[in-house]
């Protein structure tokens, strides 16, 4: 046993001595020894968890090689659109739009109370990690799973849709609005509570002037990421251009499903501009 | 009148601020309160509003045990003390009206201060406070427009709009230079003088302090060393509250 363990001891000291780096001397006879490379560790730690991944997913290059060439045959099937299906498209895309819309407006509505309430502003210890913790459970619920809960309890449709984007967007808002807060420059926030105003007050007054700027900034980006979110959500079911995509897709009517995806990258990449000068404007 | 009794301020690690401070301050005084950085000057101060709580002794406002308020009564009460800050504490990114508006907020209801609903009263209250320090022009400017000066200017003006019977200064001129420093001093003095509103301010500055305050209160490691008329400071007073002579150059501005 003893003989055993010093051989292992022997080969670690050997592999240390090997990735060890040489000294390097300098001209007045200093000696400098360079730290071991941490890639020594992480290209290893990588290499496993590359392998393992590769055989539980079962992913074969070989697969992707043959097959994913697939990929542009499909996307030349779309290739015209079928343009006169855009009168049966509007009226999803109008409800995905007015989904996350209105999904948005109530999230961030509803989430700055819970943000002021987990904030470092919150007096009480307990009830600023009960609010925090809760929160951050409800979080690790995809929008997805959100939305088949509401189809479940309001049926299908846009509504339950809607329901799914304004709870997902209030639990990431609460987490993004008070990390905010705590940066605030907390000095009127001091000033207006000595002038003998409640916590509350002095927040309402002192700090959120800091910050309406950005909390319409995270708003707009909240809706940019609610109306990718709300087209997929019709794949299950909950309402939106997600039905219509899919439905076009089992059926394979490749130029209808070709004018949907133009249509929805127009109307997201417009959102996406008209929000970012805003934001822009606004900080 | 502000009575302390034996005032005693340790603050949770352990370090002793105020040991056993004793003194009364009258209405319509100006008091400075000079000594070193970490003396327990603005411990002091805050101890009046209860921005810190004492730990044991007695502190009296008008007749009011201070520690013995809480919640709505402590609010209430502070509605009466004004106080300044060295770095101003304005909301920058709002006007300047507005930022007085905030020292009515104590006096609405949490719906009204929500909708930021301001009576005509409340600003006019508001405007005559920032004429009374010279700056009604820049009512709808935002403060972050303005320069040091003004902005503590602002800072004077929204405690004054909460119309107190004290107003507490947190070194209100450090950040400033000398010519604005005596401008902002004169403003306080105008003030004391013409509200009878009792004015206690800490001050780094030596020479403002003996030329704009009636009362000095010299405080060394949390002990008052000094207490009298402005006229009795001397070199060795000042030896006394700063541990050691201090050059001319070191008194500041003009003599």
């Amino acid at each position: 046993m003893a003989t055993f363990i010093a051989m292992i001891k022997g080969i670690i000291s050997r592999m240390l001595k090997w990735i060890t780096p040489p000294p390097l001397v300098l001209s007045n006879g200093k000696v400098v020894r360079p730290a071991i490379s941490a890639m020594w560790i992480i290209i290893p730690i990588i290499t496993f968890l590359t392998v393992w991944s590769v055989s539980m997913t079962r992913f074969r290059l070989d697969m992707l090689l043959r097959r994913g060439g697939q990929f542009f045959v499909i996307v030349s099937r779309m290739i015209p659109p079928n343009y006169f299906y855009f009168d049966n498209i509007v009226n999803p895309m109008l409800a995905t739009i007015l989904m996350s819309l209105v999904g948005t407006i109530i999230g961030v509505v509803f989430a700055l109370p819970f943000a002021y309430a987990s904030s470092e502003l919150n007096q009480s210890k307990i009830g600023k990690f009960a609010v925090r913790g809760f929160f951050s459970i409800a979080r690790t619920l995809p929008v997805l799973v959100l939305a088949v809960l509401a189809m479940i309890i309001f049926g299908a449709g846009a509504f339950a849709g809607t329901v799914a984007i304004a709870i997902f967007t209030f639990t990431i808002m609460v987490k993004m609005f008070f990390e905010l807060i705590d940066t605030a420059d907390m000095g009127p926030f001091e000033a207006i509570l000595s002038s003998g105003a409640s916590r509350i007050q002095a927040f309402w007054t002192a700090i959120m002037p800091q910050l309406w700027g950005q909390y319409y900034s995270l708003s707009l980006y909240n809706l940019e990421m609610n109306i990718r979110n709300a087209a997929i959500l019709g794949y299950v079911g909950a309402g939106g251009i997600g039905i219509v995509l899919a439905e076009r897709l089992a059926w394979r009517v490749y130029p209808d499903v070709g004018l949907i995806l133009l249509v929805l990258m127009i109307t997201v990449l417009v959102i996406e501009s008209i929000s970012r000068e805003i934001r822009r404007r606004l900080l | 009148m502000i009575q302390f009794t034996d005032v005693v301020k340790r603050y949770p690690n352990g370090v002793e601020a105020l040991k056993g401070v004793s003194l009364t301050i009258e209405q319509g005084e100006f008091v400075a309160i000079i000594g070193l950085s970490g003396a327990g000057k603005s411990t002091l101060l805050r101890a009046i509003n209860q921005m810190h709580t004492i730990t044991s002794g007695s502190l009296k406002v008008n007749g009011v045990e201070v520690s013995s308020l809480k919640g709505k009564s402590l609010r209430r009460f502070r509605r009466g003390i004004g106080m300044v800050f060295q770095s101003f504490n304005l909301i920058k990114r709002t006007t300047v009206i507005k930022n007085v508006l905030a020292a009515r907020v104590a006096d609405m209801s949490i719906i009204q201060s929500l909708l930021s609903f301001y009576t005509k009263k409340d600003k006019i209250i508001a405007l005559e406070a920032l004429d009374q320090v010279g700056i009604l022009e820049k009512a709808y400017i935002r403060a972050d427009q303005l320069s040091g000066g003004q902005q503590q200017r602002v800072a004077l003006a929204r405690t004054v709009a909460q119309q107190p019977s004290i107003i507490l200064a947190d070194e209100p001129v450090a950040s400033l230079d000398p010519v604005t420093s005596a401008q902002v001093m004169n403003d306080f003095l105008k003030i004391n003088e013409a509200l009878n509103i009792t004015v206690v301010a800490n001050m780094h500055h030596v020479d403002l302090a003996l030329k704009y305050a009636r009362r000095v209160i010299g405080i060394k490691e949390g002990i008052i060393v000094f207490d009298g008329p402005a006229k009795g400071i001397n070199r060795e007073t000042l030896k006394e509250i700063y541990g050691r002579d201090l050059t001319e150059d070191e008194l500041m501005g003009e003599k």
